[in-house]
């Protein structure tokens, strides 16, 4: 407790949800104002670029669809990555398993001589189980080998990545690409569909936003999530409590890298569809997502909004590069100032203010 | 090709390259040596690589930039230290604004400087009679700048410091348990704060030896990722100063051989094998007895509030 | 039904106007920054040269849009009123094809693709007469007989250009080597100075590229020898050690398809033919360290003092030689062609038989490695 004249600053454990949401506005609205100069510094003046972006964005579905658009793959990633936060697992590798769902799904798309019905079926399917055998190799390399999580998911990154590039100019080269590294177009029957007038390939958010749910039943009310918790909490009392460590964090880094291959399956069933050169399949959602996972502060339905916010931050991004002819470099000064401001006013939310005139001392003092 | 030219180019190489990683990873591993984890160096680097190019063309003078990347590193740094220590923001999440930040500023910031030679580049030095042993010579003692062997001692330097001194006991016990450090009288948010601007400073001269020495002029995005090697690398190098020269000189050598063994390998496979490697060795070093050693500090990325636990 | 009509006549007439309009808004979408120095510098350079030049035009770009994202940058530069768009990309490909069927009165056109459309032309400013150019000089320079070349990534540009340098370097000198390294990045600093460093290690001494940044020609220069600039003019760059290069002039390509729209003679009824590939001929690329310097003075004198027999030209030096086949290309009546038969590949193949010509199809197609090629080739037949 710090008494600041007649106010008292107290500590809260759980502040509640209309705190931590007026707190993360305000920290944008915040974040807004000191990046106010940036803009006049490109001589735009900074209200009218506020209110271009808003009216841009929000002003018709065609372009507040690209916010949905964008948040597919960061509420896929991000409700993973809550998932494995939530036991301490540093899975830096959301990239990685992301793009392996996207080189599993355009398998089975170009290679695999299934029904036309079954297609999008078994693309999700092998595209989660590719994600999870990539999420599931650091898990036990750090059981069984004690090898640190955050560097052998951020490598897997970089050797998925360089996997892609070998097939797209090599085994996968496609025939009509002439010669170029792509793969050929999907059929019709691998893409997935829109919604009208938008490129937000619908089956994917639907998933995205169940499994969400699902993820947070999983984690609140069963064994497994019970489970889950201690491992992240205290892995001491999770040892006597005799939870196997190894089956625990498996299966967390099994749907942890499973989501992230599903939200590489939507980028390429219903943006691409195609394989090309890893860094137009995604743009870094899987490192982003990690930022989404945080804020979300480990809770995966949080998780939809904070991928939504970072959505909306994209698509302001392309709003400011193509009609204020602003530098494309604004957006990451931009998005450091948000995520500055975000995290910084993190504290408030753990801070009441009162008055502090209930308290005996102060009513004799102030009534002198 | 005899094997004495192979050894000299890889080695040569290997120091070369690796010289932005090894500075880089010393000052990361010092920032979690006091417990605070710092994502943002690929963000300090290119702020660093950016004002050194900046400041050399200016003033000619490759000793003065580098002196400014230091500073804007240890700024920058300081932005981290400020969210983490005293407002106890999250580290991850701040270490990733501050890299999305400093790319994005040195990008604006370096708009129209792209396309130009930098006219006085950190000279490369032929070390008087010590370059004239065969193999040896070429393979040390040419076509390096101070940078490199600056980047050695200081590692040597940096390991006495942390395991040899009394500073470094109060470094490593404000990131093994900062209760204990604070109650025994030393300045837990000092100390943070230090590590981590020191941090910095070492990341911006990393990042300006990019721009005034491995590659004399600025472009766009020249980090390229490095700073996410760094971060691989202090946990490779187990926080240990000693290490980390062997860590990025290893790591410097896989990159240069991933374009010298093109002729006998697939050069696709070949680009991921320094990634691959990395892991590979952890796990081989998981088989033996020195992974006790291999545990990160115990307060890493939990920020100190006096009072609790 | 009258209604219908109106909207009709009204859609119909809107279409019209905007292009019998006297200004045009060309948007331009670049798949790196404009900083890069390379590919998307050149065209933003070609960009602001001809937006100076014609008051009727206003362009406006924007730059670093992921492959996967065109169709949502087009869509809002059509929002914002562009008339002709210009998309800089291979990726770009079917994402612009998709928008020039949602809009077809907007001017599509496409950088390095091979699908065209009614309101979408493609275009190309191709390197490989003056990469020859550049072999020629570099086979009459190497003293280990041993030339390394940097390459960005193994598709059929890139080898084209490599197959077209190692041909003018086997003309004046029949058992050089051209040994390759594959970086697989467009640009990176860092991939393209270890690569360089490999080549030089095993012996290399002249150097050509293909990466958007000056690396090659800086790192070659601190070890003394000379090089071929890539993309924008590198000579600044080293001046002792540029001997010349490609440099590519966008402006002219755009500046033709530009003031032929603004003239009415493209409209977004005829461009499904229109397939610019243009060279030396046209002006769209030229040989040398910097504009107008098609050779560095300091390399005139070893060149002139190599001399070659060359069938048809006897004896010349590889200094004439250069002009010689430098007006050949450039004259608008092309009377040579560095593919020219007898072309074998590495393997022993003959890839161009005798007296004949490469089509526009197997040049934009081509995986094979001529012979004097030496190194990984990916995707060799």
């Amino acid at each position: 407790m710090k008494r600041i004249g007649p106010f008292v600053l107290e500590r809260k454990l759980h502040p509640s949800r209309a705190t931590v949401f007026g707190i993360s506005v305000l920290s944008v609205v915040v974040a807004l104002l000191v990046a106010a100069p940036v803009f006049a510094g490109y001589g735009v003046s900074p209200w009218k670029a506020y209110e271009a972006i808003g009216r841009g964005i929000f002003g018709s579905w065609p372009s507040f669809s690209e916010v949905l658009r964008r948040a597919i793959p960061l509420i896929l990633c991000g409700v993973g990555l809550t998932l494995a936060f939530r036991a301490q697992f540093w899975n830096i590798g959301a990239e990685g398993q992301l793009l392996a769902g996207a080189v599993a799904a355009t398998g089975v798309a170009l290679f695999l001589p299934v029904p036309d019905g079954l297609k999008l079926p078994l693309m999700f399917l092998f595209g989660f189980l590719a994600g999870a055998i990539w999420g599931l190799i650091p898990a036990l390399l750090r059981v069984k080998l004690g090898v640190n999580d955050v560097i052998s998911t951020l490598m897997l990154n970089y050797v998925m990545a360089y996997i892609v590039e070998w097939l797209v100019h090599g085994p996968w080269k496609g025939p009509t690409m002439r010669g170029f590294a792509y793969t050929d177009a999907f059929p019709l029957s691998a893409r997935l569909s829109y919604l009208p007038a938008t490129r937000v390939h619908w089956l994917t958010l639907v998933l995205g936003v169940v499994l969400a749910f699902i993820v947070a039943f999983v984690l609140a009310r069963t064994k497994l999530g019970y489970e889950i918790r201690v491992v992240g909490q205290n892995p001491d009392a999770a040892r006597y409590a005799g939870i196997s460590f190894t089956a625990v964090l498996s299966l967390v880094m099994i749907i942890s890298g499973g989501l992230a291959g599903l939200a590489g399956v939507g980028e390429v069933a219903g943006i691409h569809w195609r394989l090309r050169s890893p860094s137009h399949i995604s743009m870094n959602y899987g490192y982003t997502a990690i930022i989404v996972a945080w804020l979300a502060r480990g809770s995966p339905v949080a998780a939809i909004f904070t991928a939504l916010l970072f959505g909306l931050i994209f698509a302001a991004g392309d709003y400011m590069k193509t009609v204020l002819g602003l530098p494309f470099q604004i957006t990451g000064v931009f998005n450091g100032l948000i995520l500055f401001f975000l995290i910084g006013f993190d504290l408030l939310m753990f801070w009441r203010v009162r008055f502090a005139q209930k308290e005996k001392v102060w009513t004799s003092q102030a009534g002198s | 090709m005899d094997i004495a030219s192979w050894l000299v180019s890889t080695v040569s190489r290997a120091l070369a390259f690796g010289v932005p990683l090894l500075w880089g990873t010393l000052g990361e591993i010092y920032a979690e040596r006091a417990g605070v984890v710092n994502l943002g160096v690929e963000g300090m680097m290119i702020l660093g690589a950016f004002t050194a190019f900046a400041v050399t063309q200016s003033t000619g003078q490759p000793g003065f930039g580098l002196l400014c990347a230091a500073a804007i590193g240890g700024i920058a740094a300081l932005v981290h230290a400020f969210m983490t220590v005293t407002l106890r923001a999250n580290q991850y999440v701040s270490g990733l604004a501050l890299s999305m930040f400093g790319l994005g500023l040195a990008g604006l910031l370096g708009r129209g400087w792209e396309g130009k030679p930098l006219g006085n580049p950190l000279p490369t030095l032929t070390i008087p009679g010590l370059s004239k042993i065969p193999v040896l010579g070429a393979m040390l003692f040419q076509d390096q700048t101070i940078l490199t062997y600056l980047g050695i001692f200081l590692a040597f330097l940096l390991w006495l410091l942390l395991f040899r001194t009394r500073w470094g006991v109060a470094i490593r016990s404000v990131g093994e348990n900062p209760g204990t450090a604070d109650a025994l009288g030393i300045n837990v948010t000092l100390v943070r704060y230090l590590c981590v601007v020191f941090g910095g400073v070492l990341a911006g001269v990393g990042g300006g030896y990019l721009s005034v020495a491995y590659r004399p002029s600025w472009t766009e995005g020249m980090t390229a990722g490095m700073g996410w090697i760094v971060i691989a690398l202090t946990i490779f190098a187990s926080w240990d100063p000693l290490q980390a020269i062997w860590g990025a000189f290893f790591f410097g050598a896989l990159y240069h051989l991933s374009y010298r063994l093109q002729t006998y390998l697939s050069p696709e496979l070949l680009k991921l094998m320094p990634y691959l490697f990395a892991i590979v060795v952890l796990a081989a070093s998981g088989f033996g007895t020195a992974r006790h050693r291999r545990r990160a500090p115990g307060a890493l990325g939990v920020p100190y509030v006096r009072g609790e636990r | 039904m009258k209604r219908i009509l109106s909207v009709v006549l009204a859609v119909v007439a809107l279409g019209a106007l905007a292009f019998s309009a006297e200004k045009i808004k060309a948007g331009f979408i670049y798949v790196g920054p404009i900083g890069d120095y390379g590919w998307s510098h050149a065209h933003d350079v070609a960009r602001r040269i001809v937006d100076e030049k014609f008051d009727w035009l206003e362009t406006v770009y924007v730059e670093s849009v992921p492959e996967g994202e065109v169709e949502t940058y087009i869509d809002q530069l059509v929002r914002q009123g562009c008339n002709v768009i210009f998309t800089t990309s291979f990726g770009f490909m079917d994402g612009t094809l998709a928008a020039a069927q949602r809009y077809p009165n907007v001017i599509f056109a496409h950088a390095s693709g091979f699908k065209r459309w009614a309101n979408m032309a493609t275009y190309m400013a191709d390197f490989y007469q003056v990469y020859y150019l550049n072999g020629l000089m570099a086979g009459a320079l190497t003293k280990t007989g041993k030339i390394g070349y940097v390459a960005a990534f193994p598709i059929p540009e890139v080898k084209r250009h490599i197959n077209a340098f190692t041909i003018g370097v086997r003309t004046v000198n029949p058992n050089a080597e051209v040994h390759v390294r594959w970086i697989y990045e467009w640009f990176n600093p860092a991939a393209a100075k270890e690569a360089t460093e490999a080549l030089i290690a095993e012996g290399c001494d002249v150097f050509a590229f293909t990466e958007d940044s000056p690396t090659v020609v800086q790192v070659a220069a601190e070890k003394g020898l000379p090089s071929f600039g890539h993309y924008s003019p590198m000579y600044d760059f080293a001046p002792d050690y540029v001997v010349s290069g490609q440099i590519v002039h966008w402006e002219k390509i755009y500046e033709d398809f530009l003031v032929k729209i603004h003239e009415g003679l493209y409209t977004n009824k005829n461009l499904a033919h229109v397939d610019y590939w243009w060279l030396l001929a046209q002006g769209a690329v030229e040989v040398g360290a910097k504009p107008g310097m098609v050779i560095n003075p300091k390399y005139e004198e070893a060149l002139k003092a190599k001399k070659v027999n060359v069938p048809g030209l006897g004896e010349v030096s590889v200094y004439d030689l250069v002009f010689i086949r430098l007006n050949q290309m450039a004259d608008p009546g092309i009377t040579y062609d560095p593919f020219q038969g007898p072309v074998y590949d590495r393997k022993g193949q003959l890839v161009v038989p005798e007296g004949m010509w490469l089509s526009y199809d197997s040049l934009i197609t081509m995986e094979w490695a001529v012979a004097g090629v030496v190194g990984p080739w990916p995707g060799e037949p």
